[in-house]
């Protein structure tokens, strides 16, 4: 990573709304990945985490605000900004009647990417994720967990400065997952920038050094796990607890939940 | 369970196969194109997407029932017609020829979603005993070929039963017909499964790539032949009758064995035809044992039909790799294999990479029949390549599907993807002005300026495939994937780009009457052609 880009933010979006019909998906949402974070994007289905993951990607065009990658704008500057960025989307998206193989080979080839170094890159990746079975057999007939390998490693094989993870963790199992935390965490101590979108409080908690709550498609809090309990004046509640807090969600769980229990044990009594 | 009831949930798994069979191998969808116009709804959703598969597929199957049946009755066209030139024995033999070729080729194309059994997955999860599960899955299986089984057994057996006015002769039809579906949904499934197997397996083997490419060439024979017997049924026929009904011939004693021509020959005999005896005994002795053949064939489908219902569909051997070397290319190169690849890999799409032997093969059976290759002979047959090409674009773009959204994650621009799209369209066409020059060679030529129609035709078909990949990838760029379905109708687009310099050909030629002026002026408009097409190109 250069020197330069170790000063100011890899990622910046800055009062960004994106409208779809009469739906209002972002908010004049802003936010700033610094290098070596991991920002951690949390929300409930619907909050808007994955329409801002698109619009950093440049794959959806806001309707206004400004966005900033690497110094690139993503809808003019497109294929700079993508040379920089390795992107997992929510449901992993790969060519399904390659094997393994055809697809690194498409996506080496399309990055440009040295043969020695994409060879080198794929062969620890696809070792550490226990690929060797798969390698050969057509995307279609893996599991969505080994499919998620396959997007992941395509993701970190030309070793970009960001890297922007939209649930990363869907499907994969316990050993796998703890490989991509280690990556995701070496990658930020290496100077690299990491937004990951995840609803699952544990891994925020235990993966991310700063977290930004959205809601509506507006970050309604921002800042690290301390910072957000301080928020709360929650001090030793846990992430779980300062997510209900802060989208006010809280009373409408506890109410549900009784409500669950009710219509539960009402069925066993009969 | 009762019989209507598990019809009725045979929608279920039925819709799921066509859906994908029709997600996998769109090149087919463009028949929706000229179906009810694309609705107001986000195309994008699912239920619309399974809604529009199902709608297509029911129009794909009555399009393709009624050519199976207009094919079936071509053979009988001359006997209809009251000329006795042509026997009922070859009539009916090739009728069942045909059909035979038109039924495997359509069941293939649907059978082969069938065979992953996965069709049947969400059905598994109802509390249904395994036999009604069995059942439902087989009336699904049937909803598949239905309208071409039906269709083709009533043309036959009618026709016989209208020019035979015998009863035996009409049952024996109806028996034969319904033989010629068994066997031709039993070398469907056999072909699928076999498909299926090895695309699963997956590798890079030579044997992975013979059979790949096996597999295509037998369905470009299928089509080729099925096409070649409905092109020149005048001149397969008698040379057909007369050794079927040669007295005491070798040829017509073995024919008599070969399966359909046995059926042929006992109709006939049936109907009060003159045949050989020993051809009678020969045709009545392999009739039986066909009959038995079938028997074991419809046994043999419906026990994998039922295998294939409780999800032992076909057995996965994956290779495991033993290295994990991958080869980097340049961005164009890399888009052209992945492009081939992911075409390649389906029987359908797979079939337009041997368009140009199709192609190759109409404009040879064309010229054959002129002694002089006309100007006239090579733009129409310049023509047919041409048309045929412009449906390459489409089954480039439409074998993206849904994964383009990958594609528009990476460092690269539209052009590349339009660039990689074009050159594989080129490369298809190439062969036929080569096998025109063949031709040029082995029949005078009018001029020998002519003789650059075809080269030019190239430029126009880069061209042609610019445009129509750009309108493509507008309607992906709006994230309507189905949206290529509905939008098959740029392929008009193309089809006026080839057409404008031929017609400027053909009035240039008219002004002076000199082929070296019209060649010329063919080739300028060409140019002209190309160099909007890369103005565009490089605007967007």
């Amino acid at each position: 990573m250069s020197g330069d880009l170790a000063q100011s933010p890899l990622i910046e979006v800055s009062g960004v709304s994106k409208r779809f019909g009469s739906f209002l998906a972002l908010d004049n949402l802003s936010l700033r990945v610094m290098p070596g974070e991991v920002f951690g994007l949390l929300g409930p289905n619907g909050a808007g985490k994955t329409t801002t993951i698109k619009v950093i990607m440049g794959l959806v065009v806001p309707s206004s605000g400004k966005i900033s990658v690497c110094g690139f704008d993503p809808l003019s500057g497109s294929v700079e900004v993508k040379a920089r960025i390795g992107y997992v989307a929510e449901n992993p998206i790969v060519y399904e009647s390659l094997s393994p193989r055809d697809f690194f080979e498409f996506v080496v080839s399309m990055r440009r990417i040295d043969q020695v170094a994409a060879n080198r890159m794929v062969s620890r990746l696809a070792d550490a994720f226990d690929l060797a079975q798969y390698f050969d057999s057509p995307i279609a007939t893996l599991s969505m967990g080994l499919k998620q390998k396959v997007a992941l490693i395509a993701s970190f094989i030309h070793q970009p400065p960001i890297l922007l993870l939209d649930e990363p963790l869907n499907g994969l199992d316990a050993r796998s997952s703890r490989i991509v935390k280690d990556l995701v965490s070496l990658h930020a101590q290496r100077g690299g920038a990491v937004l990951f979108s995840t609803h699952i409080m544990e891994i925020a908690e235990h993966v991310c050094t700063r977290i930004g709550i959205i809601d509506h498609g507006k970050v309604i809090a921002e800042g690290t796990l301390e910072q957000l309990r301080s928020k709360t004046e929650g001090k030793s509640s846990s992430l779980e607890e300062v997510f209900l807090k802060l989208t006010n969600e809280e009373a409408a769980v506890a109410d549900t939940a009784r409500m669950l229990r009710e219509a539960f044990l009402g069925n066993e009594t009969h | 369970m009762k019989l209507t009831e598990a019809w009725r949930l045979s929608k279920l798994p039925y819709r799921e196969v066509v859906y994908r069979s029709l997600a996998q191998e769109r090149g087919r969808m463009w028949w929706g194109a000229f179906g009810r116009n694309p609705s107001d709804r986000d195309a994008y959703e699912d239920v619309e997407l399974s809604k529009r598969a199902l709608r297509i597929a029911k129009f794909d199957k009555l399009v393709v029932a009624v050519f199976n049946l207009i094919v079936s009755v071509v053979p009988f066209a001359s006997l209809l017609l009251g000329s006795t030139a042509l026997g009922l024995t070859s009539s009916v033999s090739l009728s069942l020829i045909i059909t035979f070729g038109f039924m495997t080729l359509y069941a293939i194309q649907t059978l082969s979603s069938f065979v992953s059994a996965e069709s049947s997955a969400l059905l598994s999860t109802l509390p249904i005993t395994s036999n009604d599960f069995s059942l439902v899955t087989l009336f699904s299986f049937v909803r598949s070929v239905d309208y071409l089984v039906v269709g083709s057994v009533l043309s036959q057996v009618v026709l016989v039963a209208y020019l035979t006015l015998s009863p035996v002769a009409t049952a024996l039809m109806f028996g034969a017909s319904l033989m010629n579906s068994v066997f031709a949904v039993a070398v469907a499934l056999w072909f699928s499964r076999v498909f299926h197997k090895n695309y699963l397996r997956g590798g890079r083997s030579k044997r992975t790539t013979l059979f790949r490419g096996f597999f295509v060439l037998v369905w470009g024979c299928l089509l080729l032949g099925v096409g070649l017997l409905l092109s020149m049924p005048y001149y397969v026929l008698p040379v057909l009758d007369k050794a079927l009904l040669s007295v005491n011939t070798l040829s017509g004693i073995l024919l008599s064995f070969v399966y359909p021509f046995s059926a042929g020959l006992a109709i006939a005999k049936l109907s009060g035809s003159s045949v050989p005896l020993v051809t009678v005994f020969g045709a009545s002795v392999a009739m039986a044992a066909y009959a038995l053949a079938a028997w074991f064939s419809a046994k043999w489908s419906l026990g994998t039909v039922k295998r294939i219902s409780i999800g032992a569909g076909v057995r996965i051997d994956r290779l495991r790799a033993v290295d994990f070397q991958i080869k980097a290319r340049g961005p164009l190169r890399g888009y052209v294999t992945k492009d081939l690849r992911v075409t390649s890999r389906n029987p359908a799409t797979a079939f337009f990479f041997a368009l140009p032997v199709f192609e190759t093969v109409i404009v040879a059976f064309l010229a054959t029949n002129y002694e002089v290759l006309r100007a006239s002979t090579v733009i129409v047959a310049t023509s047919m390549g041409a048309i045929f090409t412009l449906l390459v674009p489409l089954a480039l773009v439409s074998s993206e599907g849904k994964e383009i959204e990958y594609a528009k994650t990476l460092p690269i621009t539209p052009q590349r993807m339009v660039s990689s799209k074009a050159l594989i369209t080129m490369a298809t066409y190439v062969p036929v002005p080569f096998a025109l020059v063949c031709l040029a060679l082995l029949k005078p030529l009018t001029s020998w300026f002519t003789i650059l129609i075809p080269f030019f035709m190239v430029i126009s078909v880069v061209s042609a495939s610019i445009f129509e990949i750009m309108l493509f990838l507008r309607s992906v760029g709006r994230s309507k994937i189905a949206g290529i379905v509905n939008d098959a109708e740029k392929i008009f687009a193309g089809l006026l780009t080839i057409l404008v310099p031929e017609a400027a050909y053909v009035v240039a030629y008219l002004i002076l009457f000199n082929h070296a002026f019209a060649a010329l002026t063919m080739g300028g408009v060409t140019l002209a052609e190309l160099w909007i097409a890369l103005y565009v190109l490089g605007r967007k």
